[in-house]
């Protein structure tokens, strides 16, 4: 993503989300003991980056409504698409096996993680479906 | 669907980005069209045949009746 406004304000926005989010979680992983009892303090700590994440999905949709352009748009819908298809597959897939089998619990913590790392999955899909060629 | 703003553009001599920016989109929208791995929106595509003073059916062709 480059040279669209929509396009340069979404990343105005999601890099210092980005920075709340991880300083959030480090800060809450610093100060929250595992062992410690349930305090309002410790509630606020531990939603602290969720705040970060409500963020990081406010810049999302705004990025599809500010994005003038339908054919980037499209292109961004896709990726939010074949992301949404990887984060279902792999939570009901591994669900099950954590039904029915003894493998570790993951999380509900990561499904939001393992959604933005498969953009990079979904800007590959995009590519290989929808290249837009170099030529002038 | 397939259409003819290639054709239309070079007759022109303009750029892909030359296109672009008479219509208001990226460069990349413009080679999607016409690559035909892309088929705009009915306004877009009013947009493009006012730009070139064609009717739509004269830029892009009716994939109704290209399979006849």
């Amino acid at each position: 993503m480059a040279a669209n406004p929509a396009q340069k304000r979404y990343l105005s926005r999601t890099i210092p989300i980005t920075i709340a989010y991880l300083a959030t979680i480090f800060i809450a992983a610093a100060l929250v003991d595992d062992r410690s009892s349930v305090s309002a303090g410790v509630v606020a700590l531990a939603l602290l980056p969720g705040i970060a994440a409500l963020g990081w999905i406010w810049a999302l949709a705004r990025l599809l409504v500010e994005l003038d352009d339908e054919y980037l748009r499209m292109l961004e819908v896709r990726k939010f698409l074949v992301a949404t298809a990887v984060v279902l597959a792999v939570s009901s897939v591994w669900g099950l096996l954590e039904m029915f089998t003894s493998v570790p619990r993951l999380p509900i913590f990561y499904i939001f993680p393992l959604w933005c790392f498969s953009l990079i999955f979904g800007q590959l899909v995009n590519r290989a479906k929808l290249d837009d060629g170099d030529c002038s | 669907m397939k259409n003819r703003l290639r054709v239309l553009r070079a007759e022109r001599e303009w750029s892909q980005s030359d296109l672009a920016e008479r219509l208001g989109v990226s460069r990349q929208s413009v080679n999607a069209i016409e690559t035909g791995k892309y088929d705009p929106s009915l306004p877009l595509a009013f947009r493009i045949a006012d730009l070139f003073a064609l009717r739509i059916e004269d830029v892009f062709e009716n994939p109704a009746k290209e399979s006849v």
